[in-house]
């Protein structure tokens, strides 16, 4: 085995075997001699902008994410570029290896006849409704919670980001693994990260998540003052994509409208100046026509049984800001930071389908209506405990914090149900993360065990719950969950399915 | 969801017998199971096969990638190699089978057209009456592969500028060929440059890009 030996400008050494594994748009990778690494060359001299980039990238941005407390819960979210060479007048980076979770493992129905085991995991396989129904094994899908879990990790990962100030300026399903099975996620492709004012982006994007302004003026010169780039709101534009692709397996705004016989000037309308959310409440006209979608994209391109809404009350807003507000108004649009909240809280009404045969098996209910799966239309059956969050902001009165926990058989109590002052994100320590009690249906009982909460106690018996013990939970009844300042009482309503 | 039609128009003409069609059948079964291996294409790629040698067939009327069943491409012993023919039967069936956009309904993307010679036409002056007509047929993009010593360029100049030449005829030639339509196919869902040129993938060392 030939093995080129190099040295990285940071003078770490660099191997790797001079066989292709792959092409990307501008690079040419190659594997380490173990594989925990790839090498990936870019085809053509990079300019003097470009390689101050990749400077900062493998150098200052870089240790502003890991470098410092709670860096480590980055590095499963990002691939990040660790290091730069040069080999025969090219410039190369050194990127880590994808997790071996991001390559399927099942790969496609009947005995893997599309040959995808050991491939990539490339999110495009599972965020179109027809490659789910008609190729991936049942075993590579997931539930519809894992892709809450994959769009959180992803919206977190972009708030990083860009609270650094940096737009990734191509977030698309190809540059998102995604590993719905064990519900990961990660971003690759981090080396052409633009910084505002700084250095400009050298890509527009990837179909289906360029945003509309840029679309729109990408005729434009690169210099001229009138076009857009992409950008941290733009990026904000992909994130959207990526989610509605994700939960609702359709694209937001591919739908029936013919704005131009060409069918490439019909692209850069419809996808920039004229875009429009095939869910507009009140325009119509780009509705998706179910007599031209395939069979295999149903029922999900039928977005008047599965509206984007069925997403909840959290959610909807979101998709309202991104796909009608802001679909032209950069400014208007929801900020990773808005999508991360939304989606972890909307985690909170999930209720799985009682339906075992059910696809989706989980679905968000907002005490609206009666509770049913808006997948397989299955009802809910039995006594559905809903907690309603409360919290005391001055001592001795409790307000609302709207903040809904919808009970399933076996969900967990965690800290940030606990305490209002506490979010699940990547600041929580190990302890934190941990569950404190869980809820058991037992004999047509709802019961709460408290395993971790030193203070709980039943506020309508006046009577302490302390950790190993449990409370029924009926209609009306509150808990006080700990005493500590941002401490949360539940109020307990029992809605009957 | 629109398709995109994929219109390959390959030479089988005598010369072809032997190992360059075994290869040619290589390359095709690799680039078929190439396109169904990417989620893009898998939804979208539609393929079409029209071989031309003393006649022109339809070996495969466009098809969805994943119904594809390649059949075995076979070349006759000796004969003539009628390009010209090929090109009107090409001319023929893009006609009827792609769609175009309307008032009220989205058609497919504008279609990729390959086109493979190991030789020159011998029908030239029907050849040279097709280029203007394929040519106006709102291909998206048009593609010339010049295989082997023997193929004239000039033909494929003719029709379009981008053309790809193989020095040999061998399974290495036509597979890395054929590995690289599947990626010019399969382009449609990469990050876009700056420039809004439609930007064909970089050729393999083996594949020398003629213009």
């Amino acid at each position: 085995m030939t093995v080129i030996k190099l040295t990285s400008q940071d003078g770490k050494p660099v191997e790797f075997v001079p066989t292709l594994i792959g092409q990307g748009g501008m690079k040419d990778v190659y594997f380490s001699p173990d594989h925990t690494y790839v090498v990936a060359f870019y085809r053509d001299k990079l300019d003097h902008a470009s390689n101050e980039r990749l400077q900062a990238i493998v150098g200052s941005f870089r240790d502003g994410i890991f470098n410092r407390a709670g860096g480590d819960y980055w590095q499963n979210l990002f691939r990040w570029p660790t290091g730069i060479v040069e080999w025969g007048g090219r410039t190369g980076i050194t990127v880590p290896t994808y997790q071996s979770h991001f390559f399927f493992e099942h790969g496609s129905k009947n005995d893997d006849m599309l040959k995808i085991k050991g491939r990539e995991k490339e999110g495009k396989w599972f965020s179109s409704a027809s490659n789910r129904n008609s190729f991936l094994d049942p075993r590579e899908l997931g539930t519809w919670l894992s892709y809450f879990r994959i769009c959180i990790l992803i919206s977190r990962a972009v708030r990083r980001l860009h609270a650094a100030g940096l737009a990734h300026s191509d977030l698309s399903y190809k540059n998102v693994l995604v590993d719905p099975a064990g519900r990961n996620a990660c971003i690759i492709d981090i080396d052409g990260l633009v910084v505002p004012g700084k250095y400009p982006p050298d890509v527009v994007g990837t179909p289906d998540f360029i945003a509309p302004e840029v679309m729109a003026t990408s005729r434009l010169a690169k210099a001229d003052p009138k076009r857009f780039l992409p950008s941290i709101t733009t990026d904000r534009h992909a994130l959207a994509v990526l989610i509605y692709m994700y939960l609702l397996y359709r694209h937001p705004l591919r739908g029936g409208k013919v704005h131009d016989q060409d069918p490439a000037r019909d692209e850069e309308l419809g996808m920039g100046e004229r875009a429009l959310f095939v869910e507009h409440p009140t325009d119509a006209s780009n509705r998706i026509r179910l007599d031209q979608v395939k069979k295999s994209a149903l029922p999900w391109a039928d977005a008047a049984r599965l509206p984007f809404t069925l997403t909840g009350p959290l959610l909807a807003p979101l998709f309202k800001r991104a796909f009608i507000d802001g679909l032209h108004t950069p400014s208007a649009r929801p900020t990773a930071d808005d999508w991360e909240f939304a989606l972890v809280r909307t985690v909170d009404l999930m209720q799985p389908c009682q339906n075992h045969t059910c696809q989706a098996k989980w679905y968000v209910f907002d005490n609206t209506v009666k509770p049913t799966c808006p997948f397989c239309g299955t009802a809910y059956r039995g006594l559905l405990p809903v907690l309603n969050l409360y919290s005391s902001r001055k001592a001795g009165t409790y307000t609302p914090d709207n903040h809904r926990v919808m009970v399933y058989d076996g969900q967990s109590l965690f800290p940030w149900h606990v305490n209002r002052n506490v979010f699940p994100n990547e600041k929580l320590s190990g302890d934190q993360t941990r569950r404190v009690g869980y809820f058991r249906l037992h004999q047509g009982i709802w019961y709460l065990v408290n395993e971790r909460l030193p203070d709980m106690k039943d506020l309508t018996t006046g009577k302490a719950v302390p950790p190993n013990s449990h409370v029924d939970l009926v209609e009306g009844k509150r808990l006080l969950l700990s005493t500590e300042e941002g401490g949360r009482v539940i109020q307990v309503q029992m809605v009957v399915g | 969801m629109r398709r995109l039609p994929v219109y390959l128009l390959l030479d089988t003409s005598g010369s072809m017998r032997g190992e360059p069609i075994q290869a040619v059948n290589v390359g095709l079964r690799a680039m078929i199971s190439a396109l169904r291996q990417d989620p893009h294409a898998l939804e979208s790629v539609w393929v079409s096969i029209i071989t031309f040698n003393r006649s022109a067939d339809v070996l495969m009327p466009l098809t969805p990638v994943d119904l594809l069943q390649l059949p075995d491409i076979v070349a006759p012993e000796s004969g003539v190699t009628h390009m010209g023919l090929g090109m009107e039967t090409l001319i023929e069936q893009v006609r009827h089978e792609v769609t175009r956009n309307s008032a009220d309904r989205k058609g497919d993307w504008a279609p990729l057209l390959f086109v493979m010679t190991d030789g020159s036409p011998s029908d030239i002056a029907a050849y040279q009456d097709a280029i203007p007509v394929v040519k106006g047929l709102g291909f998206g993009n048009i593609v010339g592969c010049a295989a082997g010593p023997k193929a004239k360029l000039s033909y494929l100049l003719e029709l379009t500028p981008t053309v790809v030449s193989l020095d040999t005829m061998d399974s290495a030639s036509f597979g890395q060929f054929f590995s690289w339509v599947s990626a010019a196919v399969a382009r449609g869902n990469r990050s876009q440059g700056l420039s809004a040129a439609v930007d064909l993938p970089p050729p393999p060392p083996e594949l020398q890009v003629v213009t």
